[in-house]
């Protein structure tokens, strides 16, 4: 699948037009991972959102022993997209539970990109705090 | 439509999963995610659906003990 085709399949670009992902396309690096790798380590500070093209992805906090497994993330699921918002440090460890490929934006891009295109960038934040809310939501109905 | 799903297992050590699926999701539907399999006892709607995305969540339970992830 092309990036194009995966970020059209993705809720965080909902609403964007084909001319205005092509510009967020234009952010997208490749990078891929065995299974069993650290993705994103917990307490670091993050400067990268990922996108999910292939492959699956455990979300786990360590800390707590046993390490608390939090979800497993799949295509066209988003993470570490706090960072983007907040600049602080990862909350949790991101593990590739299978091999997977993954699309990577840099927060100073995206922030650019917002800067130059405000349309895109008032539709993306409005998709990514509905993906915080339906995470909000998961973990809320996981701890019942 | 694609359907954003939040996937809660009961019971067992799996910690769940939000995958994007296709095909609507119903009550005794059989899922694999994590290497393991699961049954559907549960759907609902977790937020209305936006932009060409529904946003579900599905209570399941393992079917078996399989687990690879």
């Amino acid at each position: 699948m092309s990036v194009a085709g995966l970020l059209k399949d993705t809720a965080l670009f909902s609403g964007l037009s084909d001319d205005e992902l092509g510009a967020v396309v234009n952010l997208c690096v490749e990078r891929s991972f065995p299974a069993g790798s650290i993705v994103i380590r917990q307490g670091d500070v993050g400067d990268e959102m990922f996108i999910i093209q292939d492959g699956h992805i455990e979300i786990v906090v360590v800390g707590a022993k046993p390490e608390l497994r939090v979800v497993v993330l799949g295509k066209g699921q988003i993470l570490g997209e706090m960072s983007l918002l907040d600049m602080g440090f990862r909350s949790a460890t991101a593990r590739s539970a299978t091999a997977v490929t993954l699309q990577v934006i840099k927060q100073a891009d995206f922030a650019a990109l917002c800067e130059q295109d405000h349309g895109i960038g008032y539709v993306v934040m409005r998709n990514l705090a509905a993906d915080l809310s339906f995470k909000l939501r998961h973990r809320n109905l996981a701890t019942m | 439509m694609i359907y954003k799903i939040s996937y809660v297992v009961r019971g067992g050590t799996h910690p769940g999963a939000i995958l994007d699926s296709d095909t609507l999701p119903k009550v005794d539907d059989e899922v694999t995610f994590g290497g393991a399999l699961f049954g559907i006892v549960e759907v609902m709607e977790l937020m209305p659906a936006r932009g060409g995305f529904g946003f579900l969540h599905a209570t399941c339970v393992p079917l078996d003990e399989a687990e690879d992830d």
